[in-house]
């Protein structure tokens, strides 16, 4: 491989095997269920009951039409991780539908959230979560934009991203620690980094930016710089019924308001 | 300086006329670049010390020459008597005056009606007064090196969407042009070819992978010969002396599902050695039989002469994608040596004969096998050097590993022919390396760490340099005893060929394309 692209991102690969064809073989799951694991289960969950993405054994999921599901994979959902698949085949993915079809109607539907979103609403402006996170356009930029995170995460990922945030720390929002040689030392988000210089977010929100060869001392933090909570049961419930409900959409540069200017 | 003013002297007598004694000699010229990897031993050093390690921290920008185009730039180019011959992907190519960066001539392909190919390409190779090069629908492609004039152009394979193509740099021996093909996850079946280098009728083809009946065929189960991929993508190595040719050989097909096709996988993830007069195979070495890690032998094989065991060996090395470097006799292919240089996870050791002796524990699977080196290998094409001073090979490795998957897959032309997907571990951060390691024993002698796995390969010069590049886009230049970081330049995108040098009117460049532009630095 690679004489083409070069560069190889677990992304590519899946695309470029996404055309790999199989033909007038019964359309059943136990072929959408190869499909599934090697191109989707790596963000959906080996079961199908997420992860970094949203479980796909769901009542919306029973409900929704296969051309809509088909369309999902073909396009993704644009401003989300959820990649489009428009390499895939018609031969891998009816395929797939069939399997999420079959996920759908035979297992029990992936939990909802039982709390009160109201309440949730409040405790999350208690307990400071705007001061890191976004919601559209307010909040803080230390932590990931929480818009859509009930579309985007399963409640179980969710609920982990509270109580142990270091369980799984999304790209992107990794905190490092640097020493520089004056002996200053910052911690932030890690934005940036190559062979001699690293970009940080700073918990102001600003940026810094390091030049590691004169630094004394960078070190990547296994520690999520969001706080694990201990909340009781009933503010956790509500909590992540708010969290659930948020399902905004991200705006992104084909979906952002456009002034008229001169024309 | 001075031996290289000389040498220009005596270069400029020759006229333009690329003589296959120049390209014999062309370590002898070292203020030329005359074929894809500088020389037919591969060894990327230059005598050139004009920029040395007390002053590469001084060096500026000579010049940008911007192609215009965007994307992947792999090309090497080649610079003959101040002239820089380079190719920008999908057919277009150019000459620039080497010493200012400006152009000289453009050429781009006609695509036949209907054919849309897109590729990167590797460059040219040059022989007398014409230059040769390949195109994305795979014709050889003859231009006058005065001004990119089409001399003749011949069809290496018919066109069709997603089959083969042709990315690489040719190769000129004698009075003949040397190419493989391109094409390991669509299915084909590898070939090299010679052609003409006067009217580019077709000399000989070398097939890489032998059908039912021929020596090597009854290493592909059923008729899977037929689809078994073995593409040669990367520019052979030559010497003159024995006569003999070495070109990788790439994976076998299906990349990642081998039971399709049981058995060795002749001559796949190989090196073949074969008489350039006639194509005929002389001996091969395969790394690693039955590959499903997609692991290519497109490495470089660097042809070195050195006292093995205390006795003068003409030998051949090369640090393979599977993450073991190699020494091998290059008159027999007799194996001599085989030793890991990063963390990898598939095999126990290599038997008396080079052969892997495998874990057992690293074949996809349909839930996913962790396996390291990654799809992309320890090594893969990035071109190394070897310096005669340190006695040191250097080259750039990408410590990372995979989650392999396997899935049945079934062959429809035009279509990838992969048998399933790799990915990156999440649980392991990739980077990479650049390793100075004795090709006498296989130990590391130093490494420098890079954020992340390189594309960019090296470069080596008697200024006591190490240049090297990479993904963030950083040409840089390092001690070549040592590793210590000396220079350092980002150039804005990722490195995806390696730097050469050369020299005009006695002043030192040192030149890396990156994105759509090509950069040269000099000293003040
Ligand atoms: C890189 C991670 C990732 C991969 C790989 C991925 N998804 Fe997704 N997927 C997501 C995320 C995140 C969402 C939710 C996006 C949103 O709505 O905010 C999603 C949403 C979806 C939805 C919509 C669910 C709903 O209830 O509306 C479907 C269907 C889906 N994915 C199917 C797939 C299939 C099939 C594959 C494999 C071919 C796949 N995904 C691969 C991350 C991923
Ligand atoms: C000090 C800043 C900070 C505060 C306060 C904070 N977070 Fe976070 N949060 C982060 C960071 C940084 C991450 C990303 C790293 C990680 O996942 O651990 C994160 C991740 C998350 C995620 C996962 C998002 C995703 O898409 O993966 C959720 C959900 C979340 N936080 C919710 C909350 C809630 C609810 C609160 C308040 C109870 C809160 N956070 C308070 C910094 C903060």
């Amino acid at each position: 491989m690679i004489r083409r692209t070069l560069w190889f991102p677990p992304l590519a690969a899946a695309l470029a095997l996404a055309a790999h064809a199989q033909v007038s073989v019964p359309l059943g799951a136990e072929q959408g269920l190869a499909v599934f694991r090697s191109n989707c289960a790596f963000c959906h969950g080996a079961d199908a009951r997420g992860g970094r993405g949203p479980s796909l054994i769901t009542a919306h999921m029973a409900a929704s039409q296969d051309a809509e599901i088909r369309g999902i994979i073909k396009n993704g959902i644009p401003g989300t991780t959820m990649p489009a698949f428009g390499s895939l085949e018609k031969d891998d993915l009816d395929p797939l539908v069939t399997y999420l079809r079959s996920l759908a109607s035979s297992g029990t539907p992936s939990a909802k959230a039982t709390g009160d979103a109201e309440a949730g609403k409040a405790a999350y402006a208690a307990n400071g979560c705007q001061t890191c996170h976004r919601i559209g356009f307010t909040g803080g930029l230390y932590g990931p934009e929480l818009t859509r995170v009930g579309s985007g995460r399963s409640l179980e990922y969710i609920k982990e991203s509270i109580v142990n945030p270091s369980a799984d720390i999304p790209a992107g929002f990794e905190g490092v620690t640097v020493v520089e040689a004056s002996g200053k030392k910052s911690t932030g988000i890690r934005i940036n980094e190559d062979t001699f210089t690293l970009q940080l977010r700073l918990p102001n929100g600003k940026f810094a930016s390091f030049d590691k060869t004169t630094a004394k001392s960078v070190t990547v933090l296994k520690q999520s710089l969001m706080p694990p909570y201990k909340l009781s049961g009933k503010t956790l419930d509500d909590l992540l019924a708010y969290l659930e409900s948020l399902r905004g959409s991200i705006v992104t540069g084909d979906s952002a308001g456009k002034a008229k200017g001169i024309q | 300086m001075r031996t290289t003013l000389a040498l220009l002297l005596s270069a400029a007598a020759l006229a333009a006329q690329v003589t296959p004694e120049r390209l014999n000699n062309a370590l002898g010229e070292p203020q030329n670049w005359l074929t894809y990897w500088g020389d037919y031993s591969a060894i990327r050093h230059r005598e050139l010390k004009q920029i040395n390690t007390a002053n590469v921290k001084d060096l500026k920008l000579a010049w940008i020459y911007q192609t215009g185009r965007g994307g992947s730039n792999e090309t090497m180019p080649l610079v003959v008597d101040g002239i820089m011959y380079l190719t920008a992907g999908d057919g277009v190519a150019m000459a620039v005056d080497a010493k200012s960066g400006r152009e000289l001539w453009q050429y781009k392909h006609k695509y036949p009606a209907g054919v849309k190919a897109t590729a990167v390409n590797r460059g040219f190779a040059i022989l007398g007064t014409t230059l040769y090069m390949v195109t994305p629908d795979s014709w050889v492609v003859a231009l006058e090196a005065a001004t990119g004039k089409l001399v003749w152009q011949s069809e290496m394979a018919p066109w069709h969407e997603g089959t083969h193509y042709a990315s690489l740099a040719p190769l000129a021996i004698k009075d003949k042009i040397l190419v493989g093909i391109s094409g390991g996850e669509q299915g084909v079946r590898g070939f090299i070819d010679a052609y003409d280098a006067k009217t580019g009728k077709r000399l000989w083809r070398f097939w890489t992978i032998p059908l039912k009946g021929e020596p090597g065929g009854d290493t592909w189960a059923g008729d899977s010969a037929q689809r078994g991929g073995g593409p040669a993508w990367m520019t052979g190595t030559y010497d003159p002396k024995l006569n003999l040719t070495y070109w990788g050989v790439g994976n076998p097909g299906p990349d990642l599902y081998g039971d399709v096709r049981k058995g060795d996988n002749l001559y796949s993830c190989s090196l073949v050695a074969l008489d350039p007069d006639t194509g005929k195979l002389k001996w091969h070495f395969q790394f690693t039989p039955h590959d499903t890690h997609d692991w290519d032998a497109e490495e470089t094989p660097v042809l070195l002469d050195l006292d093995w065991k205390g006795k003068p060996r003409k030998l051949v090395v090369q640090a393979n994608r599977n993450a073991f470097f190699y020494v091998l006799d290059r008159e027999t292919g007799e194996f001599l040596m085989g030793k890991p240089f990063m963390k990898q996870t598939w095999a126990k050791g290599l038997d008396a004969k080079g052969r892997p002796i495998l874990d057992g524990n690293a074949e996809p699977t349909p839930e996913g096998k962790r396996v390291c080196p990654s799809l992309a290998g320890g090594a893969n094409w990035m071109a190394p050097s070897y310096n005669p001073q340190t006695k040191l090979f250097y080259f750039q490795v990408r410590d990372a590993c995979d989650v392999y998957y396997a899935a049945p897959p079934t062959y429809v032309e035009g279509k990838p022919y992969w048998g399933s997907v790799s990915r990156g571990v999440t649980d392991e951060k990739e980077s990479g390396l650049l390793k100075a390691l004795d090709p006498l024993t296989g130990e590391t002698r130093w490494d420098f760490r890079y954020y992340r796995a390189p594309w960019a390969g090296t470069l080596s010069t008697a200024g006591g340099l190490i240049f090297s590049g990479d993904e963030d886009g950083y040409l840089m230049a390092f001690d070549a005893k040592t590793g210590k970081n000396l220079w350092k330049v980002s150039l804005g995108t990722r490195i995806v060929t390696a730097p050469i040098t050369y020299a005009i009117d006695g002043k030192q460049y040192i030149t890396l394309p990156s994105g759509g532009a090509v950069v040269t630095f000099t000293l003040p």
